[in-house]
């Protein structure tokens, strides 16, 4: 017997999406949901920014990672309140396990949520988190092609950090050919020159989380 | 690779489908994606067969996957005609500028299944 179902395959994961985001609703906190490949600089990024916003906001960390605790304890050096999802070899975060680790904070009491996706361009794009804003790290020695190879991902975000533009100089990496292919797949996205080494472009990305901050 | 992860919740949507309705066998599973959504078929494919050695009651070793493809297509926003995106896949063949709109293509949906 034939049974139409016609149901979409994340329709669980979108619920608890949604469960967050009135959760995160309700405690007035901004969430961002952080993705890029291994190795791009999101924990380096990640220490840097919670110095700069660390007087200003409280912040909370969720990171997620296919083992170990390294991350977390990064982040909790930087002087944020970390929380470390390890998915056993699991290559993206869902909502569920996000629900699950937020009993682990009060979110009443933190300003900023970052999540620090798995390292990985393809799986982690297709998930809601419930997050406010999905924002994509793309490093300059990954190359310009990963860009038009990866068209979901830099599709779902609408900020990409271009991080480690110390490199620029050693590397053949075209930033004008960066912002034209990321424009012709996502119009309504945007490109930042960020090193989260020597902190040039640090001010403008924080500016642009206060200003979500204000608007979350 | 997420598709094993995606086929685990295809199976959890038939399973509960299978339960209510008191089928022992699931014969055939039908699924609807997109080009552009990120789900690869011969990966789901695998992802299936996996499956199949991990003892889940309504799956034997004939179930059958059929993947119906979704053509990604997009619209221009000023010209308004349609196009099948290349690369850049905002990018109107007709205006050169990123003023398309995907507008098919994302869907990944469990269509139907045959039980018995």
């Amino acid at each position: 017997m034939k049974i139409t179902l016609n149901e979409d395959v994340l329709a669980d994961n979108n619920s608890a999406a949604a469960f967050l985001r009135d959760e995160f609703i309700k405690s007035k906190t901004l969430v961002i949901n952080l993705m890029s490949s291994p190795g791009a600089g999101k924990t380096t990024l990640l220490e840097r920014t919670i110095q700069e916003l660390a007087n200003d906001y409280k912040i909370g960390v969720i990171e997620g990672d296919l083992a170990t605790e390294i991350d977390a304890d990064r982040i909790r050096a930087a002087g944020a309140r970390a929380v470390q999802i390890n998915t056993n070899g699991g290559c993206h975060l869902d909502a569920r396990m996000v629900a699950k680790t937020i009993p682990n904070f009060n979110l009443e009491e933190i300003d900023i949520l970052f999540i620090e996706n798995v390292g990985n361009l393809v799986c982690p794009s297709g998930y809601d988190l419930g997050q406010k804003h999905k924002v994509a790290i793309l490093s300059v020695p990954e190359g310009n092609d990963k860009i038009p190879k990866y068209p979901v991902m830099f599709r779902r975000t609408e900020l990409v950090l271009l991080n480690k533009i110390d490199l620029l100089p050693y590397l053949n990496f075209d930033v004008d050919t960066a912002i034209k292919d990321l424009k012709g797949i996502n119009p309504h996205s945007k490109l930042m020159n960020i090193s989260a080494t020597t902190g040039e472009g640090v001010e403008a990305w924080v500016s642009w989380i206060k200003e979500a901050y204000e608007t979350r | 690779m997420h598709e094993m992860a995606l086929m685990g919740d295809i199976l959890k949507i038939i399973g509960e489908d299978v339960q209510k309705r008191n089928f022992s066998k699931v014969e055939k599973i039908e699924l609807i994606v997109g080009e552009v959504s990120n789900a690869m078929p011969d990966a789901l494919e695998m992802a299936l067969e996996i499956y199949k050695t991990q003892s889940i009651p309504f799956l034997d070793k004939n179930t059958k996957l059929v993947i119906i493809n979704e053509e990604a297509k997009a619209r221009c926003c000023v010209c308004e005609s349609e196009y099948i995106p290349e690369k850049r896949l905002s990018v109107c063949p007709t205006c050169c500028i990123p003023s398309g709109e995907l507008i098919s293509g994302e869907t990944f949906k469990v269509y139907s299944y045959e039980g018995s």
